[in-house]
């Protein structure tokens, strides 16, 4: 089965590509590290990440809003520095920190993004806006954190991106009004098909939609995989080193995670081939104890 | 039947949402609470009232249309299959609970608890849930 919905026309493309992408700050040192990713079309990803992991730097470089020292970075195979006007408008981007113009009212907002798109959904910003309650003549910097927060997601689905980038978009929701903003990325994803991308330190907002995992982990993409199979397939198995190396080689499994032990023994999380079942003795995951071993 | 209502998912397990659908839908059949030609809420459907990718929903149905408790009618819309006229016989029906008192039976092992003790306590949460 593939990520891609059959309602829409299938692309070979990426919807968005890093190869070999390396990026330090002058001051702090690097944060990327030969970074390889793709998203393909359809795909809602989950990126998951420590704090301070990059998470934000790999989300702004990739919309070409940071420029990596090394390596190179496509959105809808379209170099990231030359995106013309339509691929442009093909994105959708909710920051972590408020971008929104504080002395504006949304109304005002909203009425200044609609004229650099060429598409946008008036009745979906309508309904919205009543739907979450956002006051439409205030000024932006009257409104709530989680108000700003719901307007900044509708100004990024206003226009009907194909890819939606979202960095932390529910850090100031309660949960209904996160529940609200998972049922409407659903619609875009069953009347769409879009791409999306999401980082959030909210697991279970994450086990829902996120039918893909990115894990960030020193500077790479350190696995990607559905996370149905990752929770069907990833195991914790105790025991002497040399007696799980043994099983391991017997099972067909890949180790993810080493974790030693007193007496030559250790903890290690591993990946059994699709259709192998578990030894009883080997220990299931959920996607918490996933966070805690890969990022 | 209302979306919302149709089955529950738990996050935080290690069991995956598909695998936990499929698990509750087989168990509302066996018990007769689903019954053939019953309508279940299409993907689009269940993927709101939930707020899961819609993926999940389906790679659940499609399971469970292999496995014959459901079946496609003519559109798109997904019934319980015409075998599953009536509840199943509960011989049939208490071994879909196996795999669960099995890892419950290996538990109580590894805590080297008396048979005795395991099944009180079983007992026990039966009362309960009855009186609830």
């Amino acid at each position: 089965m593939t990520a891609q919905s059959t309602h829409f026309p299938h692309s070979d493309i990426a919807t968005a590509e890093l190869a070999a992408v390396s990026l330090a700050y002058p001051k702090g040192g690097a944060v990327l590290k030969g970074l390889d990713w793709a998203l393909q079309p359809g795909q809602v990803v989950g990126l998951l990440g420590r704090n301070g992991s990059g998470k934000t730097t790999l989300l702004e470089t990739l919309l070409g809003l940071r420029l990596p020292q090394q390596g190179r970075v496509q959105l809808f195979g379209q170099d990231v520095t030359r995106l013309d006007d339509d691929a442009r408008a093909r994105i959708g981007y909710v920051p972590q920190q408020s971008d929104l113009f504080e002395n504006f009212t949304a109304a005002q907002l909203l009425a200044y993004f609609k004229s650099f798109y060429p598409r946008w959904n008036e009745a979906k910003v309508e309904g919205l806006m009543s739907r979450w309650d956002i006051a439409r003549d205030k000024p932006i910097r009257k409104l709530s954190g989680g108000q700003q927060q719901r307007l900044s997601i509708i100004r990024a689905l206003a226009h009907e991106p194909d890819l939606l980038v979202l960095d932390e978009p529910v850090a100031s929701l309660d949960p209904v009004g996160r529940r609200d903003f998972l049922r409407e990325l659903v619609e875009q994803v069953l009347d769409r098909g879009t791409t999306v991308v999401f980082s959030t330190h909210i697991l279970s907002d994450l086990e829902r939609v996120a039918f893909n995992l990115a894990f960030l982990s020193d500077g790479r993409i350190a696995l990607q995989a559905p996370l149905d199979e990752l929770l069907e397939q990833v195991r914790a198995f105790t025991g002497s080193v040399s007696e799980l190396a043994s099983l391991f080689a017997r099972l067909g499994a890949q180790p993810l995670k080493r974790t030693p032990l007193e007496a030559g023994r250790e903890r290690v999380l591993a990946r059994l081939p699709a259709g192998v079942a578990a030894p009883l003795d080997a220990q299931a995951v959920n996607l918490e104890d996933l966070f805690a071993e890969l990022t | 039947m209302d979306p919302s209502h149709f089955v529950q998912i738990n996050t935080g397990s290690t069991e995956p949402i598909y695998r936990q659908l499929i698990e509750q839908v087989r168990r509302r059949v066996a018990a007769g609470q689903l019954k053939a030609g019953d309508e279940i809420p299409s993907v689009r459907e269940l993927a709101q009232a939930l707020a899961v990718h819609p993926m999940t929903i389906s790679k659940a149905y499609s399971m469970l249309e292999m496995e014959g408790v459901l079946e496609r009618r003519r559109g798109l819309s997904m019934v319980v299959a015409a075998q599953h006229r009536r509840a199943q016989s509960s011989a049939s029906r208490i071994e879909l609970l196996r795999p669960t008192l099995q890892k419950a039976a290996d538990e109580a092992r590894q805590l080297e608890l008396p048979a005795a003790e395991v099944i009180g306590l079983l007992t026990q949460l039966l009362d309960d849930e009855s009186k609830a």
